[in-house]
């Protein structure tokens, strides 16, 4: 019991040293110890502002009890899936972490529990249009991240849903675009209508 | 008969600054409103400014954009190239449409006909209606041409340089100043209420209902030229309608329109590349603010207040000591050195150096374009709208090929594509060497010596016997004896050069 102990903790103290000797925290780096699942089924469409999703997320229990001792936060957060990162180089997917640019919005952040954990989220109305998955890491007390947990496989393949962006647009702002537009054209006309009967009044004085 | 309109009276009317004999103020007065020199002048970069801004309105708010539309890189970069190349032919109609209707009539027009475009923008739902818009949009960049005819008919050689410099100087602020002013549109509309989504399409009013108004600014207080717009003098007998087809005859088969369309599109056109790509570069390479990446983006074209003038200033400094030929050489050295700026801006990776790269690397690629128009003015008389849209239009034309080669799609890095746009810009300011006015030299070889070439026989020859005969070529006349300041030294208007290129004196 007491070699486990001194083999677990030189393993963390090892970990942490690591991490904070490179700096970087490599997301291959990470262990996935976390189970993460939502309500979206694969392929359903949710709308922005309106539909909801639930994330619960949890310790995977087929680790060595111990493993989440490190833990201090969970964040979970909405990440794109591979088919929304196509050519769009602002959204990558690289290594290093704090390069990474695929999980771009925060869900929930809350302090690291064992039990289970659940919440009910509200899709962000400025979401953009895109397939996206769940993923929640957790973090230790340097805020370094140390685990995670996703809802699709690490091929990014399943369990993959699509966000409804709105479009921003109104029939307001839509009217008053085709008013300004027409009101710049017809008053050049007006104008040059203008200028000839002027020219045309001169030049009977 | 009454003569009602001061035009007839050759004896000039009384303006407020000194005037040639074509009526060209001679002097440069900032602060002034005066009609009609220094009124054209403001309203000639205030409106050209507002193009600007609208044609560069989408660039700081990419980020958001991008999700709306759920645009890819290769969109991105072709609206980007759509947003230049509109303006390539536009801008050399419009050269042809100052030659014929006048500034005034020309650029209101435009300016008033491209609104609708920037309206619009508020109504793109697709990466197809995105690049329509700024394709259209992208037109009114034309009004370019109209400015520099405009400040070539109302300032006279010696300040030629400077006025151009400023007016367009000035204009291209515009498209610094967008990525400032979009942004802080964009979070104040967002912060009433609005969402991402929405707020950006109502921020577009903003440059829409500003390019109208200036519009009609142009139109209610314009005119063409000192003596009056084109209209009442044609009428009055005072401007001859000219022919279209020969006026752009001799636009296009002058050579040394088509080197400096060349060389244009090596500063002004890579000038129009950065505003398109400087702001997301710096937002996805250094991870910076939207705000933040703009108001970078933003110095970059802010420079414009004083180096592009710079330019236009140093050409007319150096033409008094070295005349023509050094207005040459100076374009060369800054425009090469511009070069130099570019290939380092792309090599240099912490954000600070490439802050200080990119303000030096504006400052040298714009003074290029002011140096650039101290000599498009003296390369035709009765074609300086197509010789001037030409050059104009080559510029838009450099804007379409930088982009299309370095930085559509993903072959490339912005950085890597930023390097590899220097080295272009160094090869192809090159055919500068090749410019040669027999009058005055070129950057080798000094005015013909066999044939003692005056100024009268360069701008006459524009005309034909027929047409001299009829007293079409008036204003040309006058405008050769004015460019005798282009022989450079301490020279007197009636003698002759005594220097390098006769080998013995004759009598004058």
């Amino acid at each position: 019991m007491a070699g486990h102990g001194l083999l677990l903790a030189s393993l963390l103290i090892l970990s942490c040293f690591a991490e904070t000797s490179f700096g970087t925290v490599y997301f291959s780096s990470l262990q996935r110890t976390l189970i993460v699942t939502a309500s979206p089924k694969q392929g359903q469409v949710l709308k922005a502002g309106e539909d909801k999703i639930t994330v619960n997320w949890a310790l995977n229990t087929t680790f060595p009890a111990g493993t989440d001792s490190a833990y201090k936060t969970i964040k979970v957060k909405l990440c794109y899936a591979p088919a929304s990162q196509v050519e769009r180089g602002w959204r990558k997917t690289v290594d290093d972490l704090s390069k990474d640019k695929t999980c771009q919005f925060n869900i929930v952040a809350r302090p690291y529990s064992a039990s289970n954990k659940s919440f009910e989220w509200t899709v962000e109305r400025d979401l953009p249009l895109g397939t996206y998955f769940v993923r929640a890491y957790a973090y230790n007390s340097e805020d370094a991240a140390v685990a995670f947990g996703q809802t699709t496989d690490p091929h990014k393949t399943t369990n993959l849903f699509n966000i409804e962006a709105i479009s921003g647009r109104h029939l307001s702002l839509d009217v008053t675009s085709i008013c300004f537009s027409a009101f710049s054209v017809l008053s050049l006309f007006g104008f040059f209508w203008y200028e000839k009967r002027e020219a045309k009044s001169s030049q009977q004085k | 008969m009454e003569v009602e309109t001061t035009v007839k009276d050759s004896k000039s009317p009384n303006f407020a600054l000194p005037v040639d004999s074509e009526h060209k103020a001679s002097v440069f007065r900032l602060f002034s409103l005066a009609k009609p020199h220094m009124r054209a002048f403001h309203l000639s970069w205030v409106s050209f400014f507002s193009c600007f801004v609208s044609t560069f309105a989408a660039p700081p708010l990419l980020p958001i954009i991008r999700d709306d539309l759920n645009l890819t890189t290769t969109d991105i970069g072709n609206a980007g190239i759509a947003s230049v190349s509109g303006a390539v032919f536009a801008r050399i109609a419009m050269g042809t449409a100052c030659d014929l209707f006048g500034p005034r009539l020309a650029s209101a027009s435009l300016i008033l006909l491209t609104a609708p475009a920037v309206y619009f923008t508020s109504m793109a739902n697709s990466a197809t209606s995105f690049l329509l818009v700024r394709f259209f949009t992208g037109f009114s960049l034309a009004t370019f041409v109209s400015t520099q005819f405009w400040m070539s008919s109302m300032f006279s050689a010696p300040v030629v340089g400077g006025a151009n410099g400023l007016a367009g100087g000035w204009g291209n602020l515009g498209g610094g100043a967008t990525q400032l002013i979009m942004p802080l549109v964009f979070s104040l509309i967002r912060d009433l209420g609005a969402a991402k989504f929405t707020a950006w399409r109502i921020a577009f009013f903003i440059p829409a209902l500003f390019q109208t108004l200036s519009a009609f600014a142009v139109l209610l207080f314009g005119q063409d030229t000192p003596d009056g717009n084109f209209h009442n003098l044609k009428k009055s007998g005072e401007k001859p309608k000219d022919k279209f087809s020969r006026v752009l005859f001799l636009g296009v088969t002058n050579y040394r329109g088509w080197i400096l369309a060349l060389t244009y599109g090596y500063c002004f056109g890579v000038e129009l590349t950065v505003d398109n790509i400087i702001a997301e570069y710096f937002f996805d390479r250094f991870n910076l603010k939207l705000h933040t990446a703009g108001m970078i983006a933003a110095s970059f074209g802010l420079a414009n207040i004083v180096s592009r003038p710079a330019g236009g200033i140093m050409s007319d400094a150096v033409s008094r000591r070295f005349g023509m030929r050094g207005r040459i050489w100076a374009l060369w050295v800054v425009q090469t050195l511009g070069g130099v700026f570019c290939v380092i801006l792309g090599r240099v990776g912490s954000l600070g150096a490439s802050v200080a790269v990119m303000i030096l690397f504006s400052f040298f690629v714009q003074a290029a374009c002011g140096l650039t128009f101290g000599i498009v003015p003296f390369v035709s008389r009765r074609s300086l709208g197509v010789i001037s849209g030409m050059t104009g239009g080559g510029g838009n034309v450099g804007a379409v090929l930088t982009q299309l080669i370095f930085f559509k799609g993903s072959r490339y890095s912005k950085e890597t594509g930023i390097t590899l746009m220097g080295i272009m810009i160094m090869c192809c300011t090159l055919p500068l060497t090749m410019i040669y006015f027999p009058q005055w030299g070129g950057m080798f070889c000094g005015p013909s010596s066999t044939n003692k070439v005056a100024e009268e026989d360069y701008y006459l020859s524009e005309w034909s016997s027929k047409e001299k005969e009829k007293g079409f070529h008036e204003a040309s006349v006058k405008f050769a004896e004015n460019s005798r300041s282009e022989r450079g030294g301490k020279v007197d208007s009636v003698t002759s050069r005594v220097d390098e290129t006769s080998s013995s004196p004759n009598d004058v």
